[in-house]
């Protein structure tokens, strides 16, 4: 039988020439519950926004019930019956459950609107499908469960026969996933069908029936969900050899560079975001932060780091306080930062190489003296980097802009790490980059390591803190639920049931268990995992 | 390369100029019984005429006064304009920095009696630090407050108009004046002459130090770097260390000084003397002028010169010809269209490049 | 003078009227910056659309007669108004144009079209009366009042509701009062309305659900010109009866900070209006008192700028109770 959707052949290159989708061949059938996943840039979001008519395909075809569409807006999406609940919620924040479930398709009275009938239509739909809504609630003023209803209804209220859902437990607590998955299985039995994108494996073994597994951009795998296992899954997504050739030798565990204590942080929102959080970094070694994104590692550096205000709680910089402190104080006291949004922060596009290379030390000898700048010497700073840093480009007067992902983050390294810090804070340091470059930083950061400096590492893929780090503190909802030492005993399920926040240690609000027993520790490669087992890739090549 | 993009920019503004300069032609021909002499007025008037018939003569030299003049307020707002704009902040307060430094310099011009050149100098200082003080105001409002600089400024050019009046009615005016003005200047509070047979004064050279001045300043100092990339990408500055709230509240402020010496041009240099409606609208011109030097305080003063050899070629059109030199208003707000336009020339070359890009993106993987 | 004598002048039912006069100009292009502010495309451009409106409507309906000639009075001032009218929408549609597909910076566009205005105006004025200053020379039409029947033998009453010549109020007075009512309606009770603000509170809310963006700012910039116009055609052929070069004096700008101030929803935008209106009415009433007028007209940019302030101090209030609750809470768990 043909496929409800089909598309094949799709591949995207965004204006600024990230290929997010290579040649990506895709299909669900009727009825399914399609699981999407991968890790973070890894393309899902741009392939279902090709499908849902907001991006084009730069090559490819899409069809639909058997027959070719070209889906050019979201307008046209609709009229085909999808509908998409995107991971960042698209609801205008001033206007009412009812009003943003109805906008673009209101029910009309005459010209006007029938404001009574759009509450009305909420309710019934709210009903026959089991998704709680206060239809005349502001969506400011509602929790994040709520507004992912008003999502569902949403594209339901349009008529949608496939539903999109882009990582929508990212956010949810878990009851709320519970209920989500319960209002999923509603819909399919009233006979929807749902692609639900995650890269939550557990989620995927609960809830779907067939995955279809991405990797930079291009299909790895694409199975029945009953036929695998999670690890089977997992490496599929994460599938890479480099990181098992990592040499690391033994930790010399020195002195605490960094101590952090009963830190807290409540966003803008009101939310509290980091809570109560407490551990301390050596120097020579990586203390790596896992977790499920959104569980307060990218406040916990941006407080740490001086770009937010800590709102409870110390941090020291070898002794000294830093807490309160601007980002330049902070950097000036020893610590260097690998931002994990590259474009917002970590550079500037529209600056050359040379000044993105200086942003924190122009005002020193010998880039000024005497208060006097001197591009001359910021310019052979950069000549010098880029050379002992393999940044390819133009000339360090070319603009950022023109850098590939994986130069650009070397331009960020070089300069982090070229500032000699005592601890160097790496924030998802790998996340869209090439293989090449991934393999760069790592080896980078582990240098760092051996020569004493403390490494904190944070990333959202596990693999990548297994392979790199010597002690794991996870984090769940603000909290560091655990702080385990890494190595051959340490599981992947293990740190899965504490970033699912099924398990926690309550000696890990302290400080790390053994961190302070155990100086010294032979740790082994952890080669077992991750090893593609042979049944996959059959599968793999089957699919070819 | 990036010698390859300034040339091809430097290309694109002298061909929106030209096509500016067109389009003014057109529309000086629809309402001219002679558009070609009119348009020449406009091109050529300003240039001070040289004559070896009887000896060697320079004739026509106000004329070239005049250009100067118009040139030296033009590039000291131009500066002003390029300072906020490098730094992405869209202060309009020029305009109330001006009139606030035409005050100011009345208030001690009239009200003190010093010497030569103390007295000159005062008056400029004070001209400086009102214009400083009036740009600080918002920019400090802009960057711990986070108010809105566009509404926030053109509030404070309408205090400052208010002010200007209030005074310049209740305690400045020459009751015996046929119109709203005050005495002239005591000598001793006027710019001396740079050149006889005009009125181009010494806020030439303050004016030609003001641009090494603001080059220095941008391209020499720490404080010009934390412009700059607080202009490229304000998070990024922020994580590098810079502490942004200074740099936008002081880029504002330093920003007002040259407004502010502008203003003390028009009282000081040009007029010796403050006038109701002293120049309404000039202080907006200040940006067409740094958007033709892309920001760059060696191109103000290029750009600085070019538009107000216009602004002077119109005046001398309008006496000679039927036509107003409001035409040239309507020339700069065709370059500033043009220029902004970033898709109007690179249309066909964007998509011939992106085509391109794709492919060895894909090539690349 | 004593103060009686200020307050009696000022509580009158004639110095209302003076204050509706006033705020007229200010309600109707506050009206536009409203619109497309709430769009999401801001117009610095109202002044210049004054401008351009007001000078199009006295040259059109003053060389009228010249093109129909012998038709009646109203005919001209209304082909005067709707040419100002169309000039003030072609503006807009122009900032859209560059802005949607040429992807200028709107408010650069923006001031290119005032400066556009200011010397267009001027250009043309001399090009067609041969003045410079005004089209005094020029004899045209003037917009209606209307005046309502039978009141002006009430002694107040006929003031407030007629003016103080008791001949009615200018037809735009009542049109700005009636567009602020219309434009509520359509802003929160009509479909396009919605989308409109949704378009500029949240672009990839509307464009999700199939709303077009640019579209729905094509026609919000148009519709801005539209309002603005209407300011200005109020200035030059009703306020007065002639053009006269930079008339709008401002008012575009300071009906921009008029939409801030009215916290951006068209009633606290009318209420705005009233405030500069009668900030500038008071100004004049005291100048005639020996009070400067300059300290008054000074009051409502002070106002708004204030209003900026109080308004983004609150929102810090909030974080920073928000983190105190927090924090007291994170007290009381430690043990
Ligand atoms: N609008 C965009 N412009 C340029 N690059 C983008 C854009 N959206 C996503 N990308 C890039 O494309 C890649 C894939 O992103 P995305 O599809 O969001 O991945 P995922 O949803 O799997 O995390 C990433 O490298 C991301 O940075
Ligand atoms: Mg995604």
């Amino acid at each position: 039988m043909s496929a409800f959707v089909e598309m094949k052949q799709i591949s995207k290159v965004y204006p600024n020439g990230v290929v997010a989708n290579k040649h990506v061949d895709f299909a669900v059938e009727k009825g399914e519950i399609h699981a999407l996943v991968g890790e973070n840039g890894a393309g899902k979001s741009t392939l279902m926004k090709i499908l849902y008519g907001l991006e084009q395909p730069t090559h490819g075809e899409i069809w639909l019930r058997g027959q070719r569409v070209e889906i050019a807006n979201p307008h046209r999406a609709i009229d085909l019956g999808i509908g998409m609940v995107h991971q960042n919620f698209m609801l205008v924040p001033s206007f009412t459950i009812a009003e943003n479930i109805v906008l673009g398709s209101e029910p009309r009275k005459g010209r006007f609107l029938d404001r009574a009938q759009a509450i009305a239509i909420t309710e019934t739909l709210s009903k026959s499908y089991g998704l709680q809504v206060d239809p005349a609630a502001r969506i400011e003023s509602t929790p994040v469960g709520m507004r992912q209803r008003v999502e569902i209804l949403k594209t339901l209220y349009r008529g949608a026969d496939l539903l999109i859902l882009d990582e929508p437990t990212a956010v949810l607590t878990p009851q709320e996933t519970d209920e989500l998955f319960l209002a999923v299985r509603k819909l399919v039995d009233q006979g929807k069908t749902v692609i639900f994108i995650t890269h939550k494996l557990v989620e995927v073994k609960e809830i779907s029936d067939r995955v279809t597994v991405m990797r930079h951009g291009e299909v790895t795998g694409r199975v029945a969900t009953a036929d695998v296992s999670e690890a089977d899954i997992a490496r599929m997504m994460v599938g890479r050899a480099v990181f098992l050739q990592i040499d690391k030798p033994p930790v010399r565990r020195g002195r605490v560079v960094a101590e952090v204590r009963n830190l807290g942080y409540v966003a803008e929102t009101g939310r509290p975001m980091v809570r109560n959080v407490s551990f301390d970094v050596y120097a020579g070694e990586i203390l790596g932060v896992a977790g499920v994104e959104g569980n307060g590692q990218t406040e916990l550096v941006e407080v740490m780091t001086g770009l937010r205000p800590a709102t409870t709680g110390e941090i020291r910089i070898d002794g000294k306080p830093v807490q309160g402190q601007s980002a330049r104080r902070i950097r000036l006291s020893g610590v260097a930062h690998i931002p994990e949004d590259r474009l917002t922060n970590g550079v500037a596009l529209d600056a050359s190489i040379a000044e993105n290379l200086a942003v924190d030390r122009y005002n020193r000898p010998p880039f000024t003296r005497q208060g006097i700048l001197s591009p001359r010497a910021i310019q052979t700073q950069a000549v010098a980097l880029m050379q002992q840093f393999d940044i390819r480009a133009a000339g360090s007067a070319a603009p950022m802009r023109s850098l590939s992902g994986g130069n650009m983050q070397k331009v960020i390294v070089a300069r982090e790490f070229s500032a000699e810090p005592a601890l160097l804070i790496a924030a998802q340091p790998t996340r869209g980059v090439d293989i090449g470059a991934t393999e760069f930083v790592h080896t980078q950061l582990v240098a760092k390591r051996n020569e004493g400096k403390a490494v904190l590492l944070v990333s959202a893929d596990l693999a990548e803190v297994m392979s790199l780090a010597d002690r794991i503190a996870v984090m769940y909802k603000g909290e560091i639920v655990g702080i385990l030492e890494n190595g051959p005993h340490l599981t992947e399920e293990e740190i899965g049931l504490y970033m699912l926040g099924l398990k926690r240690d309550e000696g890990a609000r302290g400080e790390g268990r053994g961190a302070r027993g155990e100086g010294r520790r032979e740790l082994s490669r952890p080669s077992r995992k991750f090893q593609p087992s042979r049944k996959i890739m059959q599968r793999r090549s089957q699919h070819r | 390369m990036t010698q390859n993009k300034t040339l091809i920019e430097a290309i694109r503004i002298v061909v929106v100029v030209l096509i500016a300069l067109a389009i003014g032609f057109v529309i000086t021909a629809l309402v001219s019984k002679e558009p070609v002499a009119a348009y020449t007025a406009l091109l050529t008037g300003p240039l001070p005429k040289i004559s070896f018939e009887n000896g060697f003569a320079i004739t026509n030299i106000n004329r070239f006064g005049n250009w100067m003049e118009e040139s030296t307020t033009l590039i000291l707002l131009g500066l002003a304009v390029a300072i906020v704009f490098k730094a992405r902040q869209f202060s309009l307060g020029a305009e109330g920095q001006m009139l606030l430094g035409a005050l100011a310099t009345a208030v001690i011009a009239l009200k003190l009696a010093l010497p030569f050149p103390w007295h000159m100098i005062l008056a400029l200082a004070a001209a400086m630090a009102i214009g400083f003080l009036w740009g600080l105001l918002p920019g400090l409002l802009k960057a711990y407050l986070a108010v809105d600089e566009i509404v926030s400024t053109l509030m404070f050019n309408v205090i400052a108009l208010q002010l200007f009046d209030l005074l310049l009615f209740n305690w400045l005016r020459d009751p015996t004046a046929g119109f709203v003005g005050t005495v002239p200047f005591p000598d001793s509070a006027v710019l001396p002459l740079a050149i006889s047979g005009t009125r181009v004064s010494w806020m030439i050279f303050i004016m030609l130090a003001a641009v090494v001045i603001v080059w220095f300043l941008m391209e020499r100092t720490p404080f010009g770097f934390e412009l700059k990339m607080l202009g490229a990408n304000r998070k990024f500055a922020e994580y590098g260390g810079i502490n942004t709230k200074r740099v936008i509240a002081l880029s504002m402020a330093v920003s007002g000084i040259l407004a502010g010496l502008a203003g003390a041009h028009l009282s000081m240099g040009l007029l010796k003397r403050l006038t109701i409606n002293l120049s309404p609208g000039l202080g907006f011109e200040g940006i067409v002028v740094a958007l033709l030097a892309r920001n760059d305080p060696r191109w103000v003063l290029v750009a600085g010169l070019f538009y107000g050899y216009l602004r002077t070629g119109a005046q001398i059109m309008e006496r000679s010809s039927d036509v107003t030199r409001e035409v040239v208003l309507i020339i700069q707000a065709i370059i500033i269209l043009l220029i902004t336009a970033e898709q109007l020339f690179p249309r066909f070359q964007q998509w011939w490049g992106a085509r391109r890009n794709n492919e060895a993106a894909m090539e690349r993987g | 003078m004593s103060f009686e004598v200020v307050l009696q002048s000022i509580f009158s039912a004639a110095f209302i009227a003076t204050v509706i006069r006033v705020s007229t100009p200010l309600i109707l292009p506050a009206m536009g910056g409203l619109i497309s502010e709430l769009g999401g495309a801001i117009n610095i451009a109202l002044e210049g659309v004054m401008l351009a409106a007001a000078f199009t409507g006295v040259i059109v309906s003053g060389f009228a007669p010249q093109w129909f000639p012998g038709a009646p009075e109203w005919v001209y001032a209304l082909t005067g108004g709707v040419a100002g009218v169309l000039v003030g929408m072609a503006m807009g549609w122009m900032i859209a144009f560059f802005h949607l597909e040429l992807k200028t910076d709107i408010i650069l566009t923006g001031l290119a079209m005032n400066i556009l205005a200011a010397g267009g105006t001027v250009f043309l004025m001399f090009s067609l009366t041969g003045d410079k200053g005004s089209t005094s020379t020029l004899d045209s039409a003037q917009l209606p009042a209307v005046q309502i029947p039978f009141v002006n033998t009430i002694p107040i009453l006929g003031t407030l509701l007629n003016g103080e010549n008791g001949a009615g109020y200018n037809i735009m007075s009542y049109i700005a009062f009636v567009l602020v009512a219309v434009i509520w309606v359509f802003l929160y009770r009509m479909p396009s309305g919605v989308h409109l603000r949704a378009t500029g509170e949240m672009p990839e809310a509307a464009q999700s659900v199939g709303i077009d963006i640019r579209r729905t700012r094509y026609w919000a910039l148009v519709a801005s010109g539209f309002c603005a116009a209407l300011g200005g055609l109020y200035l030059s052929m009703g306020y007065l009866s002639i053009f006269q070069a930079n008339m709008t004096a401002g008012r575009g700008f300071i009906a921009l900070a008029v939409v801030y101030l009215g916290n951006r929803n068209p009633i606290g935008t009318l209420i705005a209006a009233l405030i500069f209106g009668t900030a500038s009415a008071l100004g004049t009433r005291l100048g005639t008192m020996a009070i400067p007028p300059q300290f008054v007209e000074m009051i409502p940019p002070v106002v708004t700028i204030a209003a900026l302030v109080i308004y983004n101090i609150r929102r810090r209030a909030r974080i920073n109770a928000a983190a105190r609750r927090f924090q007291e809470q994170a007290e009381a768990a430690r043990p």
